[in-house]
């Protein structure tokens, strides 16, 4: 066991490793294959744990940091969690890898390119298997290094740097919540170890669970894209359409998530964080599929849908539904690579075109990506005994078995958001596969490997509902998996109400997607595509932009700030101290040039004011001896 | 009869204070600033010597000796660069020598 938990994470490492050092003096084949293979490996090394699973176990590879009472050791931990997790990511990235070697085989720079894939699944692995937070803080830098990395791969052009920029300096308001939270939990607990505060939670006081809670979360927001610090996701699709989907399914984003449930026994003691969880997750969900109703760049809307899906498997994490996060974590994980990969296809027929107004007809032109995509639209729109249908019902459920006005509200807005999803999702599929094609170009040939890729993304995202199915048709095997993580109650619905919020999801789904065919499909398309060519207004232009979000961020905190700096650059730095300094080297001048105005070469002059000074000093003293001789 | 101590400091004063005055005024010839400060020297001698005789210690008898040797040598090496200076400047003013001026 500890050998396979080893391989799955050194392979990756090794992989960029390699890759970095001597990728350049390789063959390209022998490059590309040795990133897959890499994680080939590690999805190999994964199954191989899986079948030998059979209990949580915990094994020290070596010491790490130790100082006093404190120790951090490269220490793993692999329980139902991190093991399916592990699974899924291995699996994601690895046809993400594959399908990288046909995506970039245009691309001179693919050394780098798979050191820093491989890096990142070895970073975001590290994260998912660490048994300490220190190590979990070291592979969750990590995943943000790569995805900086990664998102400005394409550097030359200052837009993508700055998308890069972005992600990384947005993560860190997080990081720094999630850093404090770290140091604290240390402070009370004395150690470091998640199996050990997961336990200690009960001795921690209230307030301070609360407090730590909160600072968990607003780090998991930084990560997963959460309110309020969501608004660097839709420009992270500046790098390359495979790392997109990399950052969107597998890694990166679902760290926050992940953090938040590893944690989970000990956050579930504060009811208020989980109600701050719930409600952040809630806002997110709406949030992002609202802005995915408008966006025209294909890969915003599905960015904004993973901001919007994302905040789902908050409110299930804040709902206590751990089961439903991780399952809806798992399948989101694998129909978001399907859609994004599908994108990628499609970007590449269109001639790297990504509005998706001057899509169309590609239904015909290019009909395995249009199935690829429309089996993850049909997941993302939860539609009925989809992978995605049984895995947002989860969620749903178990904020609904929560009860209480505050989760009845929650699941009000959660299945209105279902039914946005529904919508923006077959409105996309709708511009960009129906009618006919607009673009003047023909449509490329996509590569058969990446078509290739699609399928089992499809297959598993489709099937996935099988994993963990509602106890009306039988029981979940996820859920029996991962029973051992659950906390507290567990949620239990009765069957009728059970049907009854599956009937309650499926018609949000049928409404949005009806909705969606009634004001794309068809005559109604060309409507729509006249109407694209006006320019936007009020309520679209608002969720177009993101609800300005980066607006009031530029006006609340940019603009202060780079004032700010202006004011400590020219007034405080400029004018205060390069003015005094500048001021009394003057005045010391001026007192030089006075003083060298005396010394005029005449000599009378010099023996005038030398009598003088004589003068002076022979009266100090006269004056000294008659003082002392009066008094 | 002696003369009292505070008569003699008196005398060098003045002796002194004209020394001083003809240093200061006199600037048309250099050789009146040397003797201005002969003067100005044998009013400090004055008043060694009166020292000397008020308290009966031989000390201020010696340094008014030394000086009289010290400003026989310093009277002739002087006198020989005001030579020198009239030569070069063709001049004795004090006032038109300033070559210690900067530029």
């Amino acid at each position: 066991m500890k050998l396979y938990l080893e391989l799955i994470i050194l392979l990756p490492l090794f992989g960029a490793l390699i890759n970095a050092l001597c990728g350049r003096h390789l063959p390209r084949r022998l490059s590309e294959w040795l990133a897959c293979a890499a994680i080939g490996g590690s999805f190999a090394a994964a199954l191989a744990a899986f079948s030998s699973y059979s209990s949580p176990v915990r094994i020290e590879i070596a010491s790490w940091l130790a100082d006093f009472d404190f120790s951090a050791p490269l220490a793993l931990y692999l329980d139902p969690l991190s093991l399916s997790l592990t699974l899924m990511i291995t699996f994601v990235c690895g046809l993400i890898h594959l399908y990288s070697v046909a995506y970039m085989a245009e691309d001179p720079c693919y050394v780098r390119y798979f050191a820093l894939l491989n890096l990142f699944v070895a970073a975001m692995l590290l994260l998912v298997l660490a048994e300490n937070l220190p190590l979990l803080y070291m592979g969750w830098e990590g995943v943000g290094f790569c995805s900086y990395a990664l998102i400005g791969f394409w550097y030359k052009e200052v837009k993508n740097a700055d998308a890069g920029r972005k992600a990384f300096i947005v993560t860190r308001v997080g990081d720094v919540a999630f850093g404090i939270a770290i140091v604290w939990l240390f402070m009370l607990c004395s150690t470091e170890s998640i199996v050990d505060l997961n336990s200690m939670g009960g001795s921690i006081p209230p307030w301070k669970l609360t407090a730590i809670g909160l600072l968990l979360l607003f780090g998991a927001a930084g990560k997963s894209a959460q309110a309020p610090l969501m608004v660097w996701l839709p420009d992270a699709m500046a790098g390359p359409t495979p790392v997109s989907a990399q950052i969107h399914a597998a890694t990166m984003v679902t760290a926050g998530v992940y953090l938040l449930m590893r944690l989970f026994p000990l956050i579930c003691l504060s009811p208020t964080v989980l109600a701050a969880i719930a409600i952040t997750g809630t806002l997110t969900a709406l949030y992002g599929a609202s802005c995915a109703l408008v966006q025209r760049d294909l890969k915003r809307v599905l960015a904004y849908s993973t901001i919007s899906q994302i905040g789902f498997m908050m409110l299930g994490v804040g709902a206590g539904g751990i089961t439903a996060a991780t399952f809806h974590l798992l399948i989101h994980a694998f129909f978001k690579a399907l859609l994004f990969l599908a994108a990628g296809c499609v970007i590449t027929a269109m001639h790297h075109e990504q509005d998706i107004y001057r899509m169309g007809g590609l239904r015909k032109t290019a009909p395995l990506t249009f199935y690829g995509f429309l089996a993850g639209a049909l997941c993302l729109a939860g539609f009925p005994l989809t992978g995605g249908f049984f895995s947002k019902d989860g969620i749903l459920t178990a904020v609904w078995e929560q009860g209480g006005t505050l989760y009845s509200a929650l699941y009000t807005i959660g299945l209105l958001t279902a039914y946005i999803t529904a919508l923006y999702t077959f409105r996309t599929l709708l511009l960009v596969f129906g009618g006919d094609c607009r673009s003047e170009h023909k449509t490329a040939p996509v590569p058969p490997l990446m078509n290739f890729i699609l399928l089992p993304l499809a297959l598993v995202a489709l099937a996935g509902g099988l994993l963990n199915l509602p106890t009306v048709f039988g029981s979940g095997l996820l859920s029996g998996f991962l029973a051992p993580l659950i906390v507290g109650p567990v949620i239990d619905p009765s069957h009728s109400t059970e049907l009854a919020l599956l009937l309650a999801s499926s018609a949000a789904a049928f409404t949005g997607i009806g909705l969606a065919w009634l004001r794309y499909g068809g005559g109604r398309r060309q409507l729509r595509l006249n109407e694209a060519e006006q320019p936007l207004g009020g309520l679209s232009a608002f969720l177009f932009h993101g609800w300005y979000l980066d607006d009031l961020y530029a006006l609340l905190f940019i603009h202060p700030f780079i004032r700010l700096s202006q004011f400590f650059w020219k007034r405080v730095d400029e004018q205060v101290i390069d003015g005094s300094m500048d001021r009394f080297a003057g005045l010391l001048g001026r007192w030089g040039m006075l003083l060298g105005s005396l010394t005029c070469g005449r000599v009378s002059l010099y023996l005038l004011s030398f009598a003088a000074g004589a003068a002076l000093l022979v009266g100090w003293l006269a004056w000294l001896m008659f003082s002392a001789g009066g008094g | 009869m002696t003369v009292p101590l505070i008569q003699i400091i008196i005398l060098a004063g003045i002796i002194f204070s004209l020394g001083l005055i003809c240093t200061l005024v006199w600037r048309s010839n250099v050789i009146m600033l040397l003797v201005g400060i002969e003067i100005m020297l044998n009013g400090a001698m004055l008043v060694f010597v009166g020292g000397s005789y008020r308290w009966g210690a031989p000390d201020g008898q010696i340094f008014a000796l030394m000086i009289i040797a010290m400003t026989s040598a310093e009277v002739s090496l002087a006198l020989a660069m005001v030579v020198y200076l009239q030569r070069r400047h063709k001049t004795v003013n004090v006032d038109d020598f300033h070559e210690l001026k900067d530029q």
